[in-house]
């Protein structure tokens, strides 16, 4: 008995000394998309931690699922940087979640494209990467020219478009209805043709990783996809092209976000420069994990083809402004919900 | 004895302790948000849940397809649970160990199963093409029949099981008296066997009943956004809309349905019992 007394009374004594200094190791927590994270950790979460002697703590997640618990947790904030859709960060600037970011922190700031810098205003954000967004679709059983072919008839039953909940499904929307020849904000061309069409969809997803496994099994021939979801199509053993329909391309950037009432500030600061630099970014572009944002990337024209690279491409590309997303979202999924998801 | 019944209650603590803050105190928060409006009571977000269609449309079929996969399931349960306590004692220990042994492997596991099985290039496809039933794959996957199947296979064994055990309840010479008395296999059914094992129907319906309702996994993979149910209703509107009062409203709707369901079917046995 006293021997158990002894022993208990020494591990607590043990207990006591030891967690003063666990609590001394700095944590940084970081809530991200959950994919690619293997290549994440072998090109920024290891070597961060290496550098900075501290641990990093990672949540992973879609960017709404990010924003419903940046707001549960507004009053104590458990995650201290969060990578989020342009427009879901500027939702969350605007409810007064995330606090600015000291740019004059940033020794890499200078290096990235002007469209990166301050996407949503008062520096509550920075892009770490940019993608395009369009349609692979099986070569071999039919061709896309335009936007509008996803309703041809060749491919009645085997289309998947994202849920109007995804970042990507608004993006798919916005380009269908120019398509269709919609000229007013509310999309109302747009969500028509794909209401008039919902019979021919299978299935409006909800996670880009379930596209890879959707072609795989012949389960669909063609899908509207963010151009980082390219990597893991272009491997598949399937004739799969990525379209350039005549009306362009959309797409979108994903920003980091420092969240307000973080205790880790300078390790947050710390962490989003190494995410931007040139090293970080040049090895997820190499792991076809991202597209850069840092203008002083170079990679190999194979490596570039599975990317969105390049000034000239991101000017060719037709960003909605995260102002006009947040404005005529409520709009559209309500139109949606009308027309579409029934 | 006092110094008995203070253990008890000391012992007894920890869990009330747990019960009143890990599950009742969050259900009441839940209740309490889904029926205030800025501040005032209120039942307007009821009101605003089932005005619109895709709501209502959610809401029927959630319940029909919960009370469809609970008929078909005691169907078929009794034929299963009759053919295993009609066998010999070892063949019975097997089919049970056959019925039991999908609830060891994850839920997960067993709906991406069905998603190789019903695809266009699924087993059961290239089986129906291959025999000239149709000429080309039809569509099953992301269907309202994929979402049956799929809570089928989930939930079958908690009817079996409790039909089995109220089976082998059952007094070993009514069946055979009947049978004497000239009554058909209907009748005896009917009359027999239905009312005396009606407990084993009450819990495998309760039990199949709910957890069709509160199913997420199944739903979300096989039905996907095309067919929407209560539950995966429920995750969009948290995770994605961060709509949380229309979220309690459906959280209550389901917690209604469910006890509701095991009330109501609890009341049927008792009253057929005292009849």
């Amino acid at each position: 008995m006293k021997t158990t007394l002894l022993s208990a009374a020494s591990f607590l004594t043990l207990a006591s000394l030891a967690s003063p200094a666990l609590a001394q190791t700095p944590t940084l927590t970081i809530s991200v998309y959950g994919i690619a994270q293997d290549a994440y950790s072998e090109a920024l979460y290891r070597p961060f931690e290496a550098q900075c002697g501290c641990t990093l703590v990672v949540e992973t997640g879609n960017s709404s699922e990010r924003l419903a618990k940046l707001e549960a947790n507004a009053g104590a904030p458990v995650i201290d940087v969060a990578a989020l859709a342009d427009f879901n960060a500027l939702e969350a600037a605007q409810a007064g979640l995330l606090q600015p970011i000291d740019t004059s922190k940033l020794s890499n700031y200078e290096a990235i494209y002007d469209f990166a810098k301050d996407p949503v205003g008062g520096a509550m954000a920075v892009g770490y990467t940019f993608y395009s967004t369009s349609i692979v679709y099986r070569s071999d059983l039919v061709s896309i020219e335009s936007w509008k072919d996803l309703f041809q008839e060749g491919l009645a039953g085997r289309v998947a478009l994202p849920n109007i909940t995804t970042t990507q499904g608004p993006l798919a929307i916005y380009m269908i209805d120019k398509a269709e020849g919609g000229t007013t904000p509310d999309l109302a061309a747009g969500i028509a043709a794909i209401g008039e069409h919902r019979d021919d969809i299978v299935t409006f997803y909800e996670r880009g990783s379930q596209v890879p496994q959707l072609l795989q099994q012949e389960e669909i021939a063609a899908a509207v996809v963010g151009r980082f979801g390219w990597a893991n199509i272009a491997k598949l053993d399937l004739p799969v092209e990525w379209a350039e329909p005549v009306e362009g391309q959309t797409g979108g950037m994903n920003v980091l976000s420092i969240v307000k009432g973080t205790q880790n500030e300078e390790l947050a600061h710390r962490f989003i420069d190494y995410w931007l630099s040139q090293e970080v970014q040049t090895k997820l572009a190499m792991g076809l994990v991202d597209s850069p944002v840092n203008a002083a990337v170079e990679v190999p024209e194979e490596i570039a083809e599975g990317l969105t690279y390049g000034a000239e491409t991101a000017e060719s590309i037709e960003f909605i402004a995260p102002q006009t997303m947040l404005d005529n979202r409520d709009a559209w999924v309500a139109a949606w919900n009308e027309t579409v998801a029934r | 004895m006092f110094e008995r019944r203070g253990i008890g209650l000391a012992l007894m603590l920890p869990a009330t302790v747990f019960i009143a803050f890990g599950f009742i105190l969050p259900v009441l928060i839940l209740l309490a948000g889904s029926v205030q409006v800025g501040g005032a009571w209120s039942l307007g977000h009821f009101v605003e849940f089932f005005s619109s269609p895709l709501n209502r449309d959610v809401f029927w079929r959630t319940f029909r397809l919960g009370l469809l996969v609970t008929g078909v399931s005691a169907v078929l349960g009794y034929a299963v649970a009759l053919a295993i306590v009609d066998s010999s004692p070892s063949a019975k220990g097997r089919l049970v160990g056959l019925i039991v042994l999908p609830l060891m492997i994850s839920p997960v596991a067993r709906t991406y199963a069905w998603v190789v099985i019903l695809g266009r290039t699924g087993f059961l496809n290239v089986a129906l093409t291959g025999i000239g039933l149709t000429d080309e794959p039809i569509r099953i996957l992301f269907t309202e029949t994929a979402v049956f199947i799929g809570l089928i296979q989930l939930f079958f064994p908690l009817m079996v099981l409790p039909l089995v055990s109220a089976l082998e309840n059952l007094p070993a010479d009514v069946v055979p008296a009947a049978r004497v008395l000239g009554a058909s296999w209907f009748t005896i059914f009917r009359k027999i066997i239905l009312p005396l094992t009606r407990e084993g129907l009450v819990v495998g319906g309760t039990l199949v009943f709910v957890g069709s309702l509160t199913a997420y996994v199944t739903p979300a993979i096989l039905g996907g956004s095309r067919v929407l149910m209560l539950e995966t209703l429920l995750y969009q509107r948290v995770a994605v809309a961060n709509d949380y009062a229309s979220a309690s409203v459906i959280a209550v709707i389901l917690i209604v349905m469910s006890i509701a369901t095991s009330v109501l079917l609890k009341r049927l046995a008792t009253a057929r019992g005292e009849r």
